[in-house]
C-alpha cells in the first residue's frame, strides 16, 4: 500500500482528502502544520507528499524547501496545494521544490492522475 | 476585514479574500463528490440527484469567486465585492437547501457518518458568505442522533494518546465547557479555572500534566500568569500550551519567550488540538524521564561518596535496582559489591577483635634482655639538636630504638640508632642507605611505620620514624606460643595491605619478620624499617659469616643464594611469620645458621596443619604456598595473597 502524507491545516480538507484517498487505497499519514509535515517526513519516509502551501508554524514553500533539502526525504514527490490560485503560486511551488501543483478545489481524478504519475516514475526511480 | 470599509482591495486582500471563499467551496465539492461516490450502489441511488444539485451549485459559486476575483494582483474595487456576494446567497442557499433537504428526507440508511458529512457541507455553505446575523447552532435545526459528531471523522493516521491531567484556564464558560467536553471525550481528566489568580491557586494543590491557559482574560491576562507558573518552582515544570484568537506572530512569540510549550489559535482545530497534547505530553514524559535518570544517577553516586566516606548505610539504591536499565544494573552490582564488602568487613573485625583479646596481656619484653648494644643515648638528653630523649624502646639487629621528642614538629617519635659498624664502609654505602629512606619515606599506609629522616648527629647515625605505642609480634609469640587462625588471618590482611602498598612503590622490605611487626592495643598492624634493611644486606659482605642480617630463619632461599631479590621474597617471609604465629614454631629450625640454611634450601617444612590441627586447611595451604622454594611457584604478588586471604573465612 502507498503511503501519503497529507500536510493541510484544515480540518475538514484533511478529513475530507485524507478520506477519499483511503478510498482509493492508499495509507495516509496526516500533519497540521509545516514544522510538523517535515518531521513526518522524515519520520514514516512517506512515497509521496500532498503539501497545502498556506500553513501555520512553518508554510508549504518553506516545508517543500526543507523536504528537498534534506538527504532523507529530497527523493519523495512532493504536490504542492493551494487555494490561492493566483498566477506565480504554481512556478513559485516549482521553485520550492514541488514536483507538481495543484488547485483547490480539488478535482480528485486530476490530483489523482498526478499522483500516479508521480508515483509510477517515483518507483522506477527507486 | 479591515479594508471593507475602504474602496478597494490590494492584490494581497484579493489573494486572502480568494483563499477565503474557495476553502469552504472546496470543502463543499470534496464532501459532495465523496458522498457521490457512496450513493453510486443502488440503495443510495436516490441521494445522487440532491449531490448533483449541490455540486452543480457549488461549481456555480466556484465560477463566480473566480470571475470576480481573478487570479491575478490588481486592485478590486469594494462594489464588485458587494456583487459577488449577492451573487454566492443564491448557489449558497441552494446547497443549504440540498442538505436540509437530505437531512429531513433521511431514512434508514442513513448512517452516522452520511449525516455528519451532511453536517460539513451545510456548515462550509454557511461560512461562504460573511454574515451579520448571528450563526445558527453547528447542528442548526436538525437533530442529530446522539453519537454523531460533526468534528471530523476519526482522523486516518492518528493515534490515541496518554490520558493527563489536564488544567483549562478560560475566563469564558463556554469556552471551557467546550475544551472540558473534548478532552473528556479523548480520556483526560479536567480541572477548570475561570481567572489567572484561580489558576495559579487551583494549580499548587494538584498534579497537573499540563495547562491550557487562554491568553486574553480580565484581571490577570495569560502571559502574567504564565510567567508566575514559570516562576514557582513548584510549577515551572508543568507544560503550558496557550489558546488564544490572537494569531499574530508576535503573540506567539511572546508566549514561547515565556516559557510557553506550544500556541493554538482559536477557534481551534480539534485534530490539531489533539496533536500538540499529545506530543506536549510525549516531552514532558521524556523530561521526567530524563529527570528521573539523573535522579537515580545522582543516587548511585551519593552512594559511591558516601561509600568512600565510610557512611554508606546501605539500602539507597533499591529504587535505582529496580530500573531495567544499565542504571539498574549499575546500582544491582554496586550493592551487591558494598555487601560483599560489608561481609569481609565484619570478618575483618571478628578477626581483629580475636587478635586484641589474644594480645591484651601481652607487654613488649623487648626491653627485658639485655643489653647486647650499649645505649648510646641517655635519656633526658638532646640529640642532633632537635630530639629530647625520653627512653630506650627496644633494640634490634642493627641498634638501640629510643623515644624521643621532636621539638621541631612537636610530636613523639622513634629514634633508631644504627650500629657504627654497619656505615664504616663508604660514602657510596651511606649514600645509597641515604637514598633507601628516601624511598621510604615516600610510603605512607596505616600498616606501615612511617619513616621519617636519617641523619648523623655526635658521630651516631640514626633514622627517625613515627612512633607506635604497642608490642611487636615477636613479644606476642614469645608469650603466646601460637595464635588462632583468626587473629592470624587479621595479622596477614594487614600485612598484605601493608607489602601490595611498599612493592607497588617499588620498595622491597627484605626484612620481614616478627620483631619488624608492631601490634597496637586496636589490634592494627604497623611493618616498620622499612629501607632498614636495605643497610644490613648492603653491608653484608663486609660482615663476618653469621651476621648476616640476624637470623636467616625468615629469609627466602633465592635471598639466602644471593639471587636476585624481589617482592617475592618478602612474600615468603610473610609466609614464615604467618606460620609460626599459627604453630609457634618457623617452618625450619636448626642448632646453627648454616644448618638451617640447609633445610631452608632443601627440606620441605611440614605444614602448618600437620604441626597444628586447629589450623583450617585452605589456611595452611596458602602459608605453604607463600614458602614454595622456586619463586616462580610462589604467591606472585601481596595483591595476589589479598585476594586469597578475602577469601578465606
Amino acid at each position: 500500500m502507498k503511503r501519503i502524507l497529507l500536510v493541510e491545516d484544515n480540518a475538514l480538507n484533511r478529513d475530507m482528502l485524507s478520506r477519499r484517498l483511503a478510498k482509493r487505497g492508499y495509507q495516509v499519514d496526516l500533519a497540521v502544520d509545516g514544522v510538523e509535515g517535515v518531521a513526518m517526513a522524515r519520520a514514516t519516509t512517506p512515497d509521496l507528499i500532498l503539501m497545502d502551501m498556506s500553513l501555520p508554524l512553518k508554510d508549504g514553500w518553506e516545508a517543500t524547501m526543507d523536504i528537498k533539502a534534506d538527504p532523507l526525504t529530497t527523493r519523495i514527490p512532493v504536490i504542492g496545494l493551494s487555494a490561492h490560485a493566483m498566477d506565480g503560486d504554481r512556478d513559485k511551488a516549482l521553485q520550492a521544490g514541488c514536483d507538481d501543483y495543484d488547485t483547490k478545489p480539488v478535482e480528485l481524478d486530476r490530483l489523482l492522475g498526478k499522483i500516479e504519475a508521480l508515483l509510477g516514475r517515483s518507483t522506477q526511480a527507486g | 476585514m479591515s479594508s471593507a470599509a475602504s474602496e478597494s482591495l490590494t492584490g494581497s486582500e484579493v489573494a486572502h479574500l480568494r483563499h477565503e471563499l474557495r476553502t469552504p467551496v472546496n470543502q463543499i465539492v470534496g464532501y459532495c463528490e465523496m458522498l457521490l461516490e457512496d450513493a453510486q450502489v443502488p440503495q443510495l441511488a436516490h441521494r445522487q440527484a440532491t449531490l448533483r444539485a449541490a455540486l452543480d451549485a457549488v461549481r456555480e459559486a466556484t465560477a463566480l469567486i473566480d470571475s470576480a476575483l481573478p487570479p491575478t494582483s490588481a486592485t478590486i474595487g469594494k462594489d464588485r465585492i458587494v456583487s459577488l456576494y449577492e451573487s454566492l446567497h443564491a448557489p449558497q442557499t441552494r446547497i443549504i437547501d440540498a442538505m436540509s433537504g437530505l437531512l429531513n428526507a433521511r431514512t434508514g440508511d442513513a448512517d452516522a457518518e452520511f449525516i455528519a458529512d451532511v453536517c460539513r457541507i451545510r456548515d462550509a455553505a454557511e461560512r461562504l458568505l460573511p454574515t451579520d446575523r448571528p450563526r445558527e447552532e453547528s447542528t442548526g435545526s436538525f437533530p442529530l442522533p446522539a453519537a454523531v459528531s460533526v468534528a471530523p471523522s476519526a482522523a486516518v493516521g492518528s493515534k490515541p494518546g496518554r490520558a493527563a491531567n489536564i488544567l483549562v484556564v478560560d475566563d469564558v464558560e463556554e469556552n471551557r465547557g467546550v475544551l472540558q467536553r473534548r478532552l473528556n471525550r479523548e480520556g483526560h481528566a479536567v480541572t477548570c479555572a475561570s481567572s489567572g489568580p484561580e489558576a495559579l491557586h487551583v494549580v499548587k494543590r494538584h498534579a497537573f500534566d499540563m495547562v491550557l491557559l487562554d491568553v486574553m482574560m480580565p484581571g490577570m491576562d495569560g502571559y502574567e500568569t504564565l510567567q508566575h507558573l514559570k516562576e514557582s518552582p513548584d510549577t515551572h515544570e508543568i507544560p503550558v500550551i496557550m489558546i488564544s484568537a490572537l494569531d499574530d506572530i508576535a503573540s506567539i512569540v511572546r508566549c514561547i519567550e515565556r516559557g510557553a510549550e506550544d500556541y493554538l489559535p482559536k477557534p481551534f482545530d480539534p485534530v490539531l488540538l489533539r496533536a500538540r497534547i499529545s506530543a506536549c505530553l510525549e516531552k514532558k514524559d521524556a523530561r521526567d524521564r530524563e529527570r528521573e535518570y539523573l535522579r537515580d544517577v545522582m543516587r548511585v553516586v551519593a552512594a559511591a561518596v558516601a561509600f568512600e566516606r565510610g557512611a554508606y548505610a546501605g539500602g539507597s539504591l533499591q529504587e535505582v535496582s529496580q530500573r531495567t536499565d544499565e542504571l539498574g544494573t549499575l546500582g544491582r552490582v554496586f550493592d551487591t559489591m558494598i555487601a560483599g564488602i560489608r561481609e569481609r568487613e565484619a570478618r575483618m573485625r571478628g578477626q581483629i577483635d580475636r587478635l586484641r583479646e589474644e594480645i591484651a596481656d601481652v607487654s613488649d619484653s623487648a626491653m627485658s634482655e639485655s643489653d647486647e648494644f650499649p645505649e648510646v643515648l641517655l635519656p633526658g638528653a638532646t640529640f642532633a639538636d632537635r630530639y629530647t630523649i625520653d627512653r630506650p624502646i627496644g633494640k634490634g639487629g642493627m641498634g638501640m630504638v629510643y623515644l624521643a621528642d621532636d621539638l621541631e614538629l612537636g610530636e613523639r617519635v622513634a629514634i633508631k640508632t644504627l650500629r657504627p659498624e654497619l656505615l664504616t664502609a663508604d660514602e657510596t654505602a651511606i649514600e645509597r642507605f641515604r637514598n633507601e629512606i628516601r624511598l621510604a619515606r615516600r610510603i605512607a599506609h596505616r600498616n606501615i611505620v612511617r619513616t621519617h629522616d636519617f641523619g648523623k648527629a655526635d658521630g651516631v647515625y640514626f633514622v627517625t620514624m613515627e612512633f607506635v605505642e604497642g608490642t611487636t609480634l615477636r613479644a606476642v609469640l614469645d608469650r603466646r606460643g601460637h595464635l588462632s587462625a583468626s587473629a592470624v588471618l587479621a595479622i596477614a590482611k594487614q600485612l598484605a595491605e601493608a607489602l601490595r602498598c611498599a612493592h607497588d612503590e617499588g620498595i622491597i622490605h627484605r626484612d620481614i619478620k616478627p620483631q619488624n611487626l608492631l601490634l597496637d592495643a586496636a589490634g592494627t598492624l604497623k611493618v616498620m624499617d622499612f629501607g632498614v634493611a636495605r643497610l644490613a644486606e648492603m653491608t653484608s659482605s663486609l660482615t663476618q659469616a653469621g651476621m648476616v642480617v640476624g637470623t636467616p630463619t625468615y629469609m627466602a632461599p633465592e635471598q639466602l643464594l644471593d639471587e636476585s631479590v624481589d617482592a617475592r621474597s618478602d612474600l615468603y617471609a610473610a609466609g614464615v611469620v604467618l606460620y609460626e604465629c599459627l604453630t609457634g614454631r618457623p617452618p625450619y629450625e636448626g642448632r646453627s645458621p648454616i644448618a638451617l640454611i640447609a633445610k631452608i634450601l632443601h627440606e620441605e617444612a611440614k605444614t602448618p596443619e600437620a604441626v597444628n590441627p586447629d589450623v583450617p586447611h585452605a589456611v595452611s595451604a596458602m602459608v605453604m604456598h607463600l614458602l614454595a622454594k622456586d619463586v616462580t611457584t610462589r604467591l606472585q604478588s601481596a595483591g595476589a595473597l589479598a585476594e586469597v586471604l578475602s577469601g578465606l573465612a
